[in-house]
């Protein structure tokens, strides 16, 4: 599979999974991810996953306008630039956002999320 | 360590944008033939293709300025990730447009560091 397809693949995989099952993230990360959320930096996967299940809002969709990615070295790792909108439950207008994934290659041939840096893009 | 981290990659935005908006075409010291840089949607590869896309992007002068900044540990042989938020001014432009940008910076054997992946993205109202 061509990377442009294996970053959009696993992007709408990601929000899909966010926007509808948010503990199942948890297969998404491992001990040694890192999170960055609006500066606040969490490490591992359980931590991580308490955050994002912590948020405050039930329901939200995730809209995506841009998805940039490049190879980020010899381990076979995958930057992942993504542009969109969150739409949260109750609210009049969507939230703008930024967000980085490195996506590193497991052995049963998936790819977990190594480092996350999430940004909202305000006006 | 953390806190070295946050310090280089504030250090380097710092460095990168001033070159950036004063001469721009020293950015070429800062990239190497394996850099890639995803710009609006393109992919250049190289240090030399990368720096004509950037000195010839339409506008003569321009500043940035820096709202955010985070960095982690890429875990490459001392890799970092940088991800910067911001607003760029143009000459002769009214409203600043604001962007995104993503740098993963490969240490050299000098002890500095350079772009092995840069991707720019405006963020459009």
């Amino acid at each position: 599979m061509d990377p442009d397809q294996v970053a959009k693949a696993f992007v709408e995989h990601y929000y899909s999974t966010f926007d509808t099952n948010r503990s199942g993230l948890a297969n998404l990360y491992q001990d040694g991810s890192m999170l960055t959320f609006e500066g606040q930096k969490i490490q591992g996967s359980q931590n991580i996953v308490a955050k994002l299940t912590g948020l405050p809002f039930q329901q939200c969709h995730h809209n995506i306008s841009t998805v940039d990615c490049q190879p980020s070295g010899p381990a076979g790792g995958m930057l992942v630039f993504v542009s969109g909108v969150l739409q949260l439950a109750g609210e009049q207008h969507p939230l703008k956002f930024s967000q980085l994934f490195h996506l590193m290659p497991t052995p049963q041939g998936s790819f977990y999320v190594l480092n996350d840096i999430f940004r909202l893009n305000y006006a | 360590m953390e806190k070295n981290i946050e310090m280089v990659g504030r250090a380097f935005a710092d460095h990168y944008y001033n070159l950036f908006d004063n001469d721009r075409p020293s950015l070429s010291l800062l990239y190497q033939p394996t850099s890639m840089l995803t710009f609006e949607g393109q992919k250049i590869q190289g240090a030399d293709d990368i720096t004509a896309k950037l000195i010839q992007l339409p506008f003569e002068q321009c500043h940035h300025v820096i709202s955010t900044v985070d960095s982690q540990p890429s875990s490459f042989a001392g890799g970092i990730l940088v991800f910067v938020s911001g607003s760029l001014q143009l000459q002769g432009q009214d409203h600043p447009l604001r962007f995104s940008q993503m740098f993963h910076l490969i240490p050299t054997v000098e002890g500095r560091f350079f772009v092995l992946n840069d991707i720019f993205r405006l963020n459009y109202c």
